[in-house]
């Protein structure tokens, strides 16, 4: 992998990673067809991986910094205490709850998941599902809005979202399943934001609450799967430096796309980047087919 | 939810993570490790689930004061 190539891959992974449009995906499908010669699946692409995956998950904390301190505080207070006494010690065992059955499944699942479904034919079909997904989870989402609209009438994007909870009101089973959720992300070309953004949605949450709980959720499960993987990192002939440039430029595409999610979910919705992923994912198929 | 019976189990179970965490770490235990060897990502889980089941104990023991 030359050092451009690297910086690509380094924007399109922090830019995609919080997208829901999925990073892996992208990963796999936009070399592929740039036919550039570097395999994700190759074990010297670890490394680099290792580094981006850190890069977005200091961009995330960064963002959420105040929150974080809060919300680490409040998990010493509410494990020490045994009970749960204000909004931050209930979004910390939120988030301890959601991130163990990732945990779980990343450790013993994500590499034999990864290298079943590696090509970049199973990256655009599932890039397809994604984009199904996303539809879906706002076809369930308009349903439960009309449902509420014969209480109170609301007609634009803020108004709409008032009738729905904020991260910290989840309930803890619907934690747990989001965070399990996370797992169908070891399949390129689905989307770990999307999958925990429509998760957060079915379980009634606001957009933008939906958005953070998401970007919460991910947090520790990036940067712990970054952090296991960091011996790698000394292995021979890893080219550190450049690799660090690749992580620093994630970790500002990250950030970025964070801020811009945040706002746009105010009133936004899945479905453009649903039907994205469906457009991207055919014309992938489509182009390796032909072989173009 | 208060109960002990669930708490003791959350005991338990927290003890068994920390003695397969050090089997891992020790790489005795190979159970769903796809080499063999030293598993320092299934210890580090295991110490992660012992840890979060003592904070369940300690969320559903019934305190007597």
């Amino acid at each position: 992998m030359t050092f451009l190539q690297a910086l690509f891959m380094g924007l399109l992974q922090g830019a995609s990673e919080l997208f829901p449009v999925s990073s892996l995906g992208h990963a796999v499908l936009v070399p592929s067809l740039l036919r550039w010669s570097f395999k994700q699946s190759d074990p010297s692409f670890v490394p680099f991986l290792v580094l981006l995956h850190l890069g977005t998950a200091t961009a995330l904390l960064v963002l959420y910094r105040d929150q974080w301190v809060v919300i680490i505080r409040g998990f010493f207070t509410a494990a020490f205490a045994g009970q749960i006494r204000t909004d931050p010690e209930r979004l910390a065992m939120l988030l301890l709850v959601g991130t163990i059955p990732a945990a779980i499944l990343g450790v013993f699942l994500e590499s034999r998941i990864k290298s079943l479904f590696a090509s970049p034919y199973e990256a655009a079909a599932f890039l397809i599902v994604n984009g199904v997904l996303m539809l879906g989870f706002e076809v369930i989402r308009r349903r439960r809005e009309r449902r509420a609209k014969a209480d109170a009438a609301a007609d634009t994007g803020a108004e709409r979202e008032e009738g729905f909870a904020s991260a910290e009101r989840i309930s803890f089973p619907a934690a747990a399943v989001v965070g399990a959720c996370q797992a169908l992300a070891f399949l390129p070309g689905i989307s770990r934001s999307g999958v925990t953004i429509g998760g957060g949605l079915l379980a009634g949450l606001r957009h933008e609450e939906a958005a953070r709980f998401s970007f919460l959720l991910a947090t520790p499960t990036i940067l712990g799967a970054g952090l296991l993987e960091v011996p790698q990192l000394f292995s021979g002939g890893v080219p550190v430096g450049e690799y660090i440039v690749s992580a620093v430029l994630a970790g500002l595409a990250a950030y970025a796309s964070a801020r811009f999610l945040l706002r746009y979910f105010r009133s936004g919705r899945l479905d453009p980047y649903g039907w994205y992923c469906i457009a991207a994912g055919v014309a992938s198929l489509a182009l390796l087919a032909l072989n173009l | 939810m208060k109960s002990n019976p669930v708490a003791y189990g959350l005991l338990v179970i927290g003890l068994l993570c920390v003695v397969a965490a050090v089997l891992y770490a020790l790489g005795v235990l190979q159970f769903l490790a796809s080499t063999s060897g030293v598993h320092y990502k299934h210890a580090i889980l295991f110490a992660v689930l012992a840890v979060a089941c003592f904070i369940g104990f300690n969320f559903t023991r019934v305190r007597t004061v």
